[in-house]
């Protein structure tokens, strides 16, 4: 299939063929879906040209970064990288507060010719960072905030500590709704010639839920593989994903075989680079159809839950995740 | 799996008894005046220090001259009837002169529970008066004035420590014999630790041996050989507090230990143990990342209990076999793939700059989709990401087919 030029504001870069998530990227405010309040407020800060430290929180692919970058774009015009008027450092990558800060200092020391007084700086993934590294940072705010604002975004508000919560402006982005996933995957389909059906839509959201960046790189993903696209290919996709080999690891446990699953465990987390959280989901999707009793199958459910949960408050996917398979070992096959 | 060195190499002759010639002779003493028929005492009470070779003293004899030895242990018996039952019928039963030739061991005589039957001890004595059979009796500390009639009815055979050099000698000829090279100051260690406990000498040999297999110590004081010692304690304490104390002892980052424990634990524990050990050890981790993240250190009250009390009480069964410990996996693991991950984290880099997302974002939410992309779409993506050749044969490699796990138990 040949990319073909975005409509509807969704201008496609000049290389060919991007990963789609790039390519229908928001580039400006008005390309940014599903989070009317966020934008507008953004828009009256373009024109007042007052802009407050902010706080972008909310789930992945919900539109964050983009958001920044689309904010930073009309704030700045479409040379806002190149003349140095924006810089985005992930917290996740750099090693450490004191890496951060001195990237702040080198940054914030002066300001652009032809700017608006000042710089803007987003800090991605800022949930990252420890309690210790963020009170480090909102001095490190403070001390550059003639030169320099900033957008904090982050997953969870709540892991953003309170003094610098208190000093931003907290905008909240909220999933996408499945109308809102559907229109926009439709929209790529027709642009990329892929036929697309409801079912195909159905089938997506069901993994990708409120995560539009997950949306796109599945739909990408069956585009790769056929041309028209319903929930079989997308099945057939995830299946590929992750399907096929969480079911082999929750079987070797049932056959008794513990290290050997361990070991496929490990593979899928630190070789083939699953996210934890997709681990879980299969679980509970395969949950249903393993060979065990219907009470065992809702006491497994309660247990992936437990784990889930666990994960999400931190826990060491690995860990908690054997835990669980432990724990599987003791159920009975039933039948056969 | 693999036998226990103790079991193994348990003295078969008399001969081979290592230290405590007096009390030898004054066993083989009173033996022969059993096989003449006139022991002066009916009984010997063998008594010393563990590991010194008291019971396998009477097994060694017995295999070379040819008794069946009859073994049971006091603990094993609360009351008269008890004793009765089972001593007293093994003392009956059988005479010198008639069918295989038996010798009765009752091992733990000071064990005799203070709460059991008071008629306990008298019961002994009263069945010492009658036998038939030679009758040994086994303490570490037979100076409780409750077995004192005892003491008057048994003839009294004191063990002692082993001398460090006697131990260091046959440790090293077990060295040799299982073909493990010791190094000196390991051996050294290990004799100076065992203070005269043969058994406990040859247990850490197994152990330090097993470690040494894997190329883990090195030097003296080396920490892997701590953290064998700790996680024996981890696996094995009875305990809350033994178990607890491990962790207080080594030198090791506590999810390091955490680690090891979890690598350990499927080899040491039964399913259900291992169901409910690992259960605790994912709340310690739960603990030990929130004090990762948030620094709240008051967790590790609670997270180190949970990885260590939590595993050791879990155990209900008890393994009949020696399992060696092993070096963790994940860790192993991670070296083993250490080229597969460089790659994969290059690309991760590369593709969380053009994406504007962090390296582990990339990893986990990009990757699994492109490695399908790019084996239809690979050239120009490859291109986009400014991928290598092999970066871009890395991805390509994962293919449409489901990957299978590297051949490995």
């Amino acid at each position: 299939m040949r990319p073909v030029n975005g409509e509807d504001g969704l201008s496609a870069a000049d290389v060919k063929n991007l990963p789609w998530v790039e390519k229908y990227r928001p580039r400006r405010l008005d390309d940014v879906v599903n989070q009317e309040q966020v934008v507008e407020a953004l828009k009256n800060i373009v024109v007042s040209k007052n802009v407050p430290h902010m706080l972008f929180a909310g789930p992945p692919g919900t539109g964050k970064t983009a958001t920044a970058h689309a904010f930073a774009q009309d704030l700045f015009g479409p040379r806002y990288i190149e003349d140095g008027h924006f810089i985005e450092i992930n917290a996740s990558d750099e090693r450490g507060i004191e890496t951060i800060r001195e990237r702040v200092k080198t940054y914030a020391r002066s300001v652009p010719f032809g700017g608006i007084g000042f710089r803007l700086l987003l800090l991605d993934e800022s949930d990252q960072l420890t309690d210790a590294a963020q009170h480090a940072f909102r001095r490190t705010m403070e001390q550059f905030s003639t030169t320099c604002r900033f957008i904090l975004a982050a997953n969870y508000s709540n892991r953003i500590i309170e003094p610098i919560q208190s000093r931003c402006a907290v905008l909240r982005f909220k999933p996408l709704s499945k109308d809102m996933v559907g229109t926009m995957l439709k929209k790529i389909a027709a642009s990329e010639n892929i036929k697309l059906d409801d079912s195909g839509v159905d089938a997506i959201y069901e993994f990708s839920m409120g995560d539009m960046r997950k949306a796109i790189n599945i739909l990408q993903s069956a585009a790769s593989l056929s041309n028209t696209i319903d929930s079989k290919t997308i099945y057939n996709v995830m299946g590929v994903v992750s399907r096929g080999e969480i079911m082999r690891m929750l079987q070797l446990v049932l056959d008794g075989k513990f290290i050997e699953a361990r070991n496929l465990l490990r593979e899928l987390l630190y070789v083939q680079g699953y996210q934890p959280t997709d681990i879980v989901s299969s679980i509970a999707r395969e949950i249903p159809l393993l060979p065990v009793s219907e009470q065992d199958k809702l006491r497994l459910m309660d247990l992936i839950g437990e784990t889930d949960y666990r994960i999400s408050e931190g826990g060491t996917p690995e860990v908690q995740l054997q835990a669980f398979l432990a724990k599987l070992a003791l159920v009975k096959r039933s039948g056969a | 799996m693999t036998q226990l060195w103790t079991e193994k190499h348990r003295p078969r002759k008399v001969s081979e008894i290592v230290g405590n010639k007096e009390a030898v002779q004054s066993f083989l003493d009173w033996m022969a005046d059993w096989e003449k028929g006139k022991p002066s005492k009916k009984a010997a009470l063998l008594y010393g220090p563990a590991g010194v070779g008291k019971t396998s003293l009477v097994h060694a004899y017995a295999s070379e001259r040819g008794y069946e030895v009859i073994e049971t242990n006091a603990s094993d018996f609360r009351t008269r009837e008890n004793i009765e039952r089972i001593v007293g019928a093994a003392s009956g039963m059988a005479s010198l002169t008639m069918g295989q030739r038996k010798i009765i061991l009752v091992d733990e005589v000071d064990g005799i529970d203070a709460r059991a039957d008071a008629g306990a001890v008298t019961s002994l004595v009263d069945i010492i008066s009658k036998t038939h059979v030679p009758l040994v009796l086994v303490a570490n500390d037979p100076w409780d004035p409750r077995l004192a009639p005892l003491r008057d009815a048994c003839v009294m055979i004191q063990f002692r420590r082993i001398p460090k050099p006697s131990v260091s000698a046959h440790l090293k000829k077990i060295a040799a014999a299982e073909n493990v090279r010791v190094p000196e100051d390991v051996l050294r260690r290990i004799v100076e630790n065992s203070e005269g406990d043969l058994r406990s000498a040859i247990n850490d040999l197994q152990m330090a041996s097993a470690a040494l297999e894997m190329g883990l110590v090195t030097g003296p004081r080396d920490r892997k050989d701590e953290i064998f010692t700790a996680l024996a304690t981890i696996f094995n304490a009875k305990s809350y507090n033994t178990a607890q104390e491990a962790a207080r002892n080594i030198d090791i980052d506590h999810m390091e230990l955490m680690q090891w424990i979890l690598e350990n634990a499927p080899q040491q524990l039964s399913p259900t143990d291992l169901a409910e050990a690992l259960e605790n050890l994912a709340k310690a981790d739960l603990y030990l990342q929130r004090i990762n993240t948030r620094q709240n250190w008051q967790f590790l009250r609670y997270a180190v209990p949970m990885m260590t009390a939590g595993v050791a009480l879990s155990r209900k069964t008890s393994p009949s076999k020696f399992v060696k410990f092993t070096y963790p996996d994940a860790i192993k693991f991670l070296g083993r793939t250490k080229s597969m991950r460089e790659t994969l984290n290059s690309i991760s880099e590369k593709v969380g700059k053009k994406l504007h997302m962090s390296a582990r974002k990339a990893r986990t939410e990009m990757i699994p989709y492109l490695k399908i992309i790019m084996s239809h779409d690979g050239e120009e993506l490859a291109e986009y990401f400014e991928l290598s050749p092999a970066e871009a044969q890395f991805l390509r490699g994962g293919e449409v087919k489901k990957s299978r796990v590297k051949g490995r138990g």
